[in-house]
């Protein structure tokens, strides 16, 4: 299992995007976001080196012309 | 003639064309009918009567003079107040956009009018597209027709319920996470996400660049389908329709019987609510009458698939939003504002990872509904709540009601799928259901063909309901 989100992750991610957040607004985001990034972390994705965004347009493509 | 405000969009270009009726009293019956509907409803933003009267005097005049614009000639329609017209308002549902006048128009729009569409005026929506279930604290809620305690769903709330109270013959909506389908399946219309890449989004508020789609909500699947063929296609302003193929009418016309559709083993048929499970499996009973194929289909675990899609999301609308974050966070609704702000919660690399993975999410789907030509599923576990129950800012479980309503809907976006939500029955406090045809990518026709199929052997889609 993942390490959960805390809110000072959050307070730095905030930051780092110059956006301020309210009081209590980060331990509110960690708290909605945790299972959203426990699963996705679970997975471990591991893709193949030459993997981009834009293959996903490759794979759409190849299956249209079938 | 029956009521004309009530006919689909087919038949009504088609009454117009054979000058049975005009297109100026098409358009005094819808304005008299979004008078009688709009308070119950609030479905429109801003209804712009004297210039729509004039802009069907003229599509008659041309129409008489053997000027005829296009397939849609003297049609009134709506959109969702993010398709921009230039010169004319698109206030996005926001505080932000109060006021704000677009500098061009949406090609989706641009494409309709030279198809011989014009504006009745503009519908209501989410916040900035960014909310499943129709409640904005700037326009007020948009109500069900069915039921005006209920959600709409959303983001594209105002055309759901324009639709289905018959006060446009169809309206563009968007789907970055289900914002089409929602509003069809609860209020009981049709609606069709396309292929990412195939309709151009150029000129329409973006919430998500990856994931943003374009598409109608209208009484049939024939209906949509029949925008779709004027919409659909390449555009230079939007480079990711460089390789959309036109639309084949000839393919959305092919029969259903010899087609295959997969039912999924779990994910979408789970925790359904008696009366969708009910109304989920008439349906199939429905397609294998009409001679589809059904066999089961154990699809790649979709809980992934919608967590990958969240996170593209989030990041995504939270960069569009960082200007206004950091400078006017109190003029964003609390409920969208803490949207916008779980976006921050992503680091890049899980958020380019979640990018590079929807190839492999792509290539993992396609290969579990082998030879299908789509699949079947619910559009949602249960029917429309009431507004009060999924009030986030009032009720205790809120959030965990519009999960359980909204779980089958981000998945389909992340594969960047075409799908057409279809009303497929009644449920409990007489509300409609809507069921989801999943398409291949860019097989936007084959899906509109079981949505035709599936209409012309039920009369759901023709159910109105009644201002009480």
């Amino acid at each position: 299992m993942p390490d959960p989100v805390t809110p000072e992750r959050i307070a730095a991610l905030a930051a780092a995007a110059r956006v301020p957040l309210a009081e209590g607004a980060a331990a509110r985001i960690a708290g909605a976001v945790t299972p959203t990034v426990a699963r996705y972390a679970a997975e471990n994705i591991a893709l193949p080196l030459e993997t981009e965004p834009s293959s996903f347009l490759v794979v759409q493509m190849k299956d249209a012309t079938r | 003639m029956s009521d004309i405000a009530e006919m689909n969009l087919k038949d009504l270009a088609a009454a117009i064309k054979r000058r049975k009726v005009s297109s100026v009293e098409v358009t005094k019956a819808l304005l008299a009918r979004i008078d009688q509907w709009q308070p119950a409803l609030n479905a429109f933003a801003r209804v712009e009567a004297e210039d729509a009267l004039k802009a069907a005097k003229a599509a008659d005049r041309a129409l008489a003079a053997g000027k005829a614009k296009g397939p849609l000639h003297g049609v009134p329609v709506a959109h969702k107040d993010m398709y921009y017209s230039k010169g004319k308002l698109a206030e996005c549902g926001s505080k932000i956009r109060k006021g704000w006048i677009a500098p061009a128009t949406a090609t989706a729009v641009e494409r309709l009018e030279a198809a011989g569409t014009f504006r009745l005026g503009a519908v209501n929506m989410v916040e900035f597209a960014y909310g499943p279930t129709g409640h904005n604290v700037h326009t007020d809620n948009v109500r069900n027709p069915w039921d005006q305690t209920r959600i709409t769903g959303g983001s594209s709330s105002g055309s759901g319920s324009a639709v289905a109270a018959r006060l446009v013959p169809f309206a563009l909506g968007s789907d970055t996470g289900g914002s089409i389908r929602m509003p069809a399946h609860f209020c009981g219309t049709s609606g069709f996400k396309s292929t990412n890449g195939r309709v151009s989004r150029a000129n329409a508020m973006p919430l998500s660049f990856t994931l943003d789609t374009v598409g109608p909500l209208a009484q049939t699947a024939e209906d949509c389908a029949i925008v779709l063929s004027v919409i659909a296609g390449p555009d230079p302003l939007d480079p990711t329709t460089a390789l959309a193929p036109k639309w084949d009418g000839k393919a959305m016309k092919r029969s259903a019987k010899g087609m295959t559709i997969g039912i999924p083993k779990s994910f979408y048929v789970d925790d359904l609510e008696p009366d969708v499970a009910k109304a989920f499996d008439e349906a199939i009973a429905v397609f294998k009458k009409l001679g589809v194929k059904v066999i089961q289909v154990e699809l790649p675990d979709q809980v992934m698939v919608a967590a990958a899609a969240l996170i593209v999301l989030a990041v995504e609308a939270a960069t569009y939003h960082a200007p206004w974050l950091r400078t006017r966070p109190d003029d964003y609704g609390a409920q969208v504002r803490n949207r916008l702000q779980n976006g921050l919660a992503y680091g890049a690399v899980e958020y380019l990872e979640a990018l590079r993975w929807r190839a492999h999410a792509l290539e993992a789907h396609l290969a579990a509904i082998g030879k299908c030509d789509a699949v079947l599923a619910p559009a949602s576990r249960a029917v429309a709540s009431t507004l009060a129950e999924t009030d986030v800012a009032g009720a205790n479980n809120a959030e965990a009601i519009i999960q359980g309503i909204t779980r089958f809907m981000r998945p389909v976006n992340y594969l960047g799928l075409p799908a057409l939500v279809v009303p497929a029955g009644f449920g409990q406090h007489r509300m409609p259901i809507g069921l989801q045809l999943i398409g291949r990518p860019f097989n936007d026709e084959t899906v509109a063909a079981l949505g035709i199929a599936f209409q012309g052997a039920t009369d759901f889609h023709q159910k109105v309901p009644v201002l009480t």
